[in-house]
């Protein structure tokens, strides 16, 4: 209980707290904590304010729109390229299916850094190996995939698709193997029911297994969505959050006001933004995929 | 009962917040006769700056054997994180390595100690330093530390002499006008079949390179970037338009760059790999490109002005020492302070050994012995007089990063016009400065 209450409520407390005031670390104030004086309180003007037409509260708006492009790219690609794979998968022999969830897992143990880095030089215009192989079946690649503000695909920034596939390349392995694991708990008899039935390989799939794996279809969802929302080191590795801003996601825009711009009063208020925003999202999730059955 | 306790203890946590009694600095404390005074010094992890700097703590330590000095460096983002988060805390060092347009913001809010009047006066100080540096610890007239270090973003540029044989552009560079080196680097830009940049001519783009550039451009045509009321910003003047036209023209025009292939994150590393011809960096560039390319063939020349035929320029203040407002030996700090900044041998080891232009006017009267550490630097010395400090501009890394640089990179990259980008830092700065009352 005291720990809770020291690591976890306090902060957050603190974050509401800190969300009224015009709070700078640079400055002393006249309060405990230093809220008070020349640390004003201000009440609800950071949430008024983002509304307003500054450079912040663009910054702030760009930083939403592209939190949720991100999530809304993510999100379906990750479970599109999980769920088959984890079905075939779970359809090879048991010796190699080791081998396989080993290999797409790999990197979701690697570090975030490394991975950017990886993909950086991938991505690179002159010298990768993406634009190189792009040349050699005789097309244009992009001049630039990661700094190009001009280079837009179905109205989506390039860069944005770029740091959405290298993020979804590391991130996938873990939702696959939650799948594998669901998978292995659908009872068999279900399924030889099924097929005595007379349903092939796809019915079984879409009337057997996609509906029992509902609550994991649900889990599933809920994280992504919010480590799509809390994303932030390969953004910051891979763009900086450019071109143009077209890559700054909210975590992003919370961590630059909050320790490069000193205004620790708006990023916690961008921070609340974000927390309504994730709590939002999961509400509606259990809401839509909720089951209220169990294996007996 | 649990949610009904937990919340009444969030309740009673905002109200304590809200109402305990206000923050005061800690009192200076006197050592008894005998006893060790102990300063904390923080620094940024820089490994030059790290290897000074204890160099000159083990020769304090040495000097004043009552006083010991623990030495403790932090990577660049976590010394401002931890700056940040130790001082409401009051946990910070006795002595911080402060860049110096930080200093005014810290110094206003409560968080730093001024430079009292027997340490040395204020004009005393204005005798010694170079006057942009010293004026970025120069807060409302009270002085709040002393400079080590000169910032310069202007004035010189790093040049690669193999890419000039290459093109046999004449070498070393024989500029008169700045239409000189454009005419040149026009000669010196490669590219492949397909018409895609390989090697940039000059390379101008950054996020203080911009910045540095657009301001000195406005203060060379006589104009100013302080509205009149010294408070604001015009950034829509004559000569602020035909500043940042300039640096569209070198882009979309002249072509000696390629903004979007040759970005500012990549500009020191393509430097250095042979991929651009000249580079519009500060010295420590050159520091920083020789740590992963040792040896390699450059050198780093004056450039002419842009406008007229004088070196008139804002400069940043640069990295220098500050004193807590919670230290409890003030007399120690500000002994330490002294014998990094004031004292000119001290200081011209410093800045021999990090490759940074000196605040200190005495080295650069006789610079010799500076010069065997950085040659480099030289060039730069005979501008310096023309550097003025930025001034109070507010936050002066959302100025430059997140509205000048910004604006005119959209600009140069043809993705909005330049009317519209002068406009919008005009009024992005402005409305930073209403933010900030």
């Amino acid at each position: 209980m005291l720990y809770m209450m020291v690591f976890s409520l306090f902060p957050m407390a603190w974050v509401v707290a800190l969300s009224l005031f015009n709070y700078s670390p640079q400055r002393a104030g006249s309060g405990f904590l230093g809220l008070g004086g020349i640390n004003p309180f201000i009440g609800l003007d950071n949430y008024i304010n983002m509304f307003a037409s500054n450079q912040p509260a663009r910054v702030f708006r760009q930083s939403v729109l592209n939190t949720f492009l991100f999530t809304l790219l993510v999100l379906p690609l990750n479970l599109f390229i999980t769920l088959p794979l984890a079905v075939l998968l779970e359809s090879v022999h048991a010796r190699i299916k080791g081998l396989f969830r080993a290999i797409y897992f790999l990197p979701v143990i690697s570090s975030t850094v490394a991975v950017a880095l990886i993909w950086g030089n991938l991505y690179n215009p002159k010298w990768g190996l993406i634009n190189t192989a792009i040349k050699a079946i005789g097309l244009v690649p992009p001049k630039a995939w990661l700094s190009d503000p001009r280079a837009f695909v179905i109205g989506i920034p390039l860069a944005m698709i770029a740091v959405v596939i290298a993020y979804v390349w590391q991130d996938f392995g873990y939702n696959m193997v939650i799948f594998v694991a669901a998978l292995q708990g659908i009872p068999q008899s279900i399924r030889e029911a099924a097929r005595v039935d007379g349903a092939n390989a796809w019915q079984e799939f879409r009337h057997i297994t996609l509906p029992l794996l509902r609550p994991t279809l649900l889990f599933v969802c809920v994280l992504t969505v919010i480590s799509s929302f809390q994303t932030f080191v390969i953004f910051q590795q891979l763009t900086a959050g450019g071109p143009r801003e077209q890559t700054t996601p909210l975590v992003m825009s919370i961590y630059l006001n909050a320790f490069r711009f000193q205004s620790m009063g708006w990023a916690a208020a961008i921070s609340m933004v974000l927390f309504l925003i994730i709590l939002l999202f999961t509400v509606i999730q259990f809401r839509f995929l909720r089951t209220d059955w169990e294996y007996s | 009962m649990k949610a009904k306790f937990v919340l009444w203890m969030t309740v009673v946590s905002l109200i304590l917040m809200a109402c305990a009694a206000p923050a005061q600095p800690a009192s200076p404390a006197k050592p008894a006769a005998g006893e060790k005074v102990t300063l904390r010094l923080w620094s940024h992890n820089n490994p030059a700056f790290v290897q000074v700097n204890q160099v000159l703590v083990d020769a304090f330590m040495k000097e004043n054997p009552d006083i010991e000095v623990k030495y403790e460096q932090f990577p660049y983002e976590q010394l401002i994180q931890t700056l940040q988060t130790s001082m409401p805390a009051k946990s910070e060092a006795d002595v911080i390595e402060f860049f110096g347009t930080w200093t005014c913001g810290y110094a206003r809010g409560g968080r730093l100690m001024e430079v009292p009047g027997d340490i040395m006066p204020l004009a005393q100080a204005q005798q010694l330093f170079f006057k942009a540096p010293l004026d970025g610890y120069n807060c409302d007239g009270k002085l709040y530390g002393f400079p080590n270090e000169f910032n310069l973003e202007y004035g010189a540029v790093l040049v690669n002499p193999e890419i000039f044989k290459k093109h046999n552009v004449p070498y070393p560079p024989q500029w008169k006008t700045f239409d000189d080196l454009i005419a040149d680097a026009k000669k010196l830009t490669e590219a492949d079949i397909a018409g895609t940049m390989t090697v940039a001519g000059y390379n101008y783009i950054g996020g203080d390179a911009l910045g540095f550039a657009f301001l000195a451009g406005i203060l060379q045509q006589g104009g100013n970037y302080f509205a009149a009321d010294g408070k604001h910003f015009n950034f829509e003047s004559p000569e602020a338009k035909k500043a940042a036209q300039l640096l569209v023209d070198m882009a979309q025009r002249d072509k000696v760059t390629d903004p979007i292939l040759f970005p500012d994150e990549k500009a020191i590393e393509s430097f250095f790999q042979g991929k651009t011809a000249i580079l519009f960096r500060g010295p420590w560039a050159a520091a920083s490109g020789l740590v992963d390319y040792p040896g390699f063939k450059f050198d780093y020349v004056n450039v002419p002005p842009y406008f007229g035929n004088k070196h008139i320029f804002a400069a940043d203040s640069g990295w220098g020492k500050v004193v807590s407002i919670n230290t409890k030996y003030p007399d120690a700090a500000w002994k330490l302070v002294q014998f990094f900044t004031t004292n000119q041998a001290n200081a011209q080891t410093w800045n021999g050994a990090t490759g940074t232009i000196p605040a200190l006017k005495g080295i650069v009267d006789q610079p010799d012995e500076f010069l065997k550490k950085a040659p480099w630097v030289k060039p730069t010395f005979e501008i310096l007089p023309g550097g003025t400090f930025i001034g109070n501009v507010g936050d002066r890394d959302q100025l430059w990063y997140q509205i000048m640089s910004k604006h005119l990179l959209d600009a140069i990259q043809g993705t909005t016009s330049l009317d519209d980008a002068i406009k919008a830092i005009h009024t992005e700065a402005n409305a930073m400065v209403d933010a900030q009352k």
